[in-house]
């Protein structure tokens, strides 16, 4: 079991009386320059503090134009962290693949922070979200085509001897010859994360690469999900590990259950309410038609459509309250999903820096010890998944 | 009305729904549908096919036809339609392209100007005005989009659109997959082509002048999605170009003004 702090860097300071999307269009006069210098600060501090606590690892990703998440380049995130950190593996999940292009810089950045790290970096790859093709004006239809092909490039890039030559659909490279290499041989771990595209989670079966459930769903969505990514690697012939699997959820952590949620609640609904709105378009031929019924049986239980508090306990759609709850809810569903990675969102919307803190510092000394306890460690960290 | 029967055509691609009926006239005549992949039942259709031979093929993606994986630009559609009028045996053809199909019926004038004796382009995109963009189709409510695709809120269409609509936002689930299956693949069929240059060519006004066939503009007054100036824009740089205006009617005129767009046709394509 590795525990992971995650973060999403969110804007906390959209005007109360904008009720638009946080995506695509959200007016970036909202975005206020010096608020946002001090949220990159504060929130890389936040980053660093799972560090000094003992988590195995944080991570990072990538958004663009939108309140949601500042992170255009989770990158620039990650290679701070590379230098001021000395033992965590630092999770970029992801770079988005079709939005390189070449996408032979993933292959360089990538290289540069597992370097500059001494070889802790944990490379994600993604398709994208839906709003980030309206962002970048790029062909929906293609997304998936692109990142296959994107994937093999960076694979090969680090894998072959340069300089080779990629001439494919999409991209047509006459010198791919990156400077600098990965430190982890072959290369680094590879995590992809999705929300249960069955394309996704064969590609990750087949390349024995780990799958990261991405949050705001129902529990239900989360545990088919897992389902299907331990059926998917049953049909390549072989037993999903379970640090092939990791979970994403938000947990808060207060002295007790009232106070937890007292703190909570109101962040809680901020990015609810405030910064989800927009998340979930689905362009045209993003998702095919083989696994849009797949999605859209988990559809009706995104965050969106919350109504109450009781719904948000019931589906653990956030994970909040004493150290004992968070622990025993905790462990209960890593034992029923069989996840090896818990990502946990321990800042969220507005969540201020003191709670965050306090936060980070009660999962780490009373609950985590706990988990570590139940879920001794597989051998993990440094071998890379794909190996085999 | 005489009723067109639905039947295959193989290609280069794959099979493409064809629908075919009616006899007459100087040359046959090519339907090229919109990004709604209308055709089969259509009043229009069979009105022409009184006195004309009609044939609608389904372009890749849209009803049963196959082949999409190898379209991936305008390019293709222009190549998989002349690849489609030589295995219907026509080497001489009118050709009528509503909004979408309005675009690729140009891009097919322009390549084989020879091949077209008379074209009719009805709220077609395809172009760049500036100053005049094409309304956002992608990725808007069904409910939303039926305003600007319908004058009559009440059309079949439109109401099925907005009861989809309601019920995607709600529980996609709830919804039977083959409701929502067509108006899926048809968007990603239409992005395929049109998502970026959105839903034009920039080479295409430049290469008007190739057009040799009399060509009849016709504009919706109360189209929400296609601004009159690209229907200017395409009337300037046809040599032989006509430009009508349809009062009242929206950007599927060819869905809900049947008899008048027929009208409209016959009377361009003559006897």
């Amino acid at each position: 079991m590795r525990f992971f702090s995650f973060h999403l860097m969110p804007y906390p300071g959209l005007p109360p009386d904008y009720d638009g999307p946080a995506w695509i269009t959200c007016p970036n006069s909202f975005y206020d320059p010096a608020l946002g210098g001090s949220l990159y600060n504060r929130y890389i501090d936040e980053l660093l503090l799972a560090e000094e606590l003992g988590f195995d690892g944080v991570c990072v990703n990538e958004h663009h134009q939108n309140a949601y998440g500042t992170m255009p380049s989770p990158n620039l995130i990650a290679s701070i962290l590379a230098h001021r950190t000395s033992r965590v593996r630092i999770a970029v999940v992801g770079n988005a693949l079709p939005l390189y292009d070449p996408p032979t810089r993933v292959a360089e950045e990538f290289a540069m922070i597992d370097c500059i790290s001494g070889g802790r970096l944990i490379a994600g790859m993604v398709v994208g979200g839906g709003p980030e093709y309206y962002s970048f004006s790029l062909n929906p239809a293609q997304a998936r085509e692109r990142f296959a092909e994107a994937h093999d490039i960076i694979i090969r890039a680090w894998t072959e001897p340069g300089p080779f030559e990629h001439i494919g659909k999409h991209y047509k490279l006459r010198y791919v010859n990156s400077w600098p290499r990965p430190v982890q041989q072959p290369h680094p771990e590879i995590w992809i994360p999705g929300v249960g595209s069955l394309e996704t989670l064969e590609f990750v079966a087949r390349h024995r690469y780990a799958y990261m459930g991405i949050p705001y769903f129902h529990i239900s969505v989360f545990e088919r999900m897992f389902k299907l990514m331990r059926e998917a690697c049953r049909n390549e012939g072989y037993e999903a590990d379970p640090l092939q699997l990791g979970w994403l959820v938000p947990i808060f952590v207060a002295d007790t259950d009232e106070e937890a949620r007292r703190r909570y609640e109101d962040h809680f609904w901020y990015f609810v309410r405030r910064l989800l709105p927009g998340i979930n378009i689905s362009p045209p031929g993003y998702t095919s038609v083989r696994s849009w019924e797949n999605i859209a049986k988990g559809a009706a239980s995104f965050a969106l459509n919350l109504q109450s508090w009781d719904e948000v306990v019931a589906g653990h759609y956030a994970i909040v309250g004493s150290p004992e709850t968070v622990a025993e809810i905790l462990a209960e569903d890593v034992e029923r999903m069989g996840v090896g990675n818990l990502l946990g969102l321990f800042q969220l919307g507005t969540l201020p820096a003191e709670d965050t803190t306090r936060n980070l510092e009660l999962f780490a000394h009373e609950v985590m010890p706990k988990l570590r306890a139940a879920f001794p460690a597989t051998g993990h960290a440094a071998a890379p998944l794909a190996a085999s | 009305m005489t009723a067109l029967a639905a039947g295959t055509l193989e290609t280069r691609i794959g099979a493409v729904e064809l629908h075919t009926g009616g006899e007459g006239g100087p040359a046959p005549l090519l339907y090229l549908h919109s990004a709604q992949g209308e055709g089969p039942g259509m009043a229009l259709l069979e009105h022409l096919a009184d006195s004309r031979r009609v044939a609608v093929p389904l372009f890749p993606g849209f009803g049963s036809s196959e082949g999409l994986e190898h379209i991936d630009d305008i390019e293709d559609a222009a190549f998989h339609l002349l690849d489609v009028t030589e295995r219907l045996g026509w080497t001489h053809c009118d050709v009528v392209g509503v909004s979408l199909g309005g675009w690729m019926a140009a891009e097919l004038a322009v390549r084989w100007p020879e091949r077209i004796r008379r074209l009719v382009l009805v709220n077609a995109v395809g172009l760049y005005v500036e100053g005049s963009p094409i309304t956002e189709i992608f990725g808007r409510p069904f409910g939303e989009l039926a305003d600007d695709l319908f004058a009559d809120r009440d059309h079949p269409l439109a109401q099925l659109m907005r009861t989809v609509a309601d019920t995607l936002e709600k529980d996609p689930a709830a919804i039977p997959f083959d409701v929502v299956r067509p108006f899926l693949e048809a968007l990603a069929a239409t992005a395929k082509v049109g998502w970026n240059p959105y839903l034009h060519d920039p080479k295409l006004l430049g290469r008007l002048h190739r057009i040799g066939a009399p060509t009849l503009v016709v504009h919706g007054v109360r189209d929400g999605i296609v601004p009159r100036p690209h229907a200017e824009a395409y009337a300037a740089g046809i040599p032989d170009a006509q430009l009508v205006d349809l009062d009242g009617a929206a950007h599927l005129a060819a869905l809900e003004r049947p008899d008048e767009v027929a009208k409209l046709v016959l009377g361009h394509i003559g006897d």
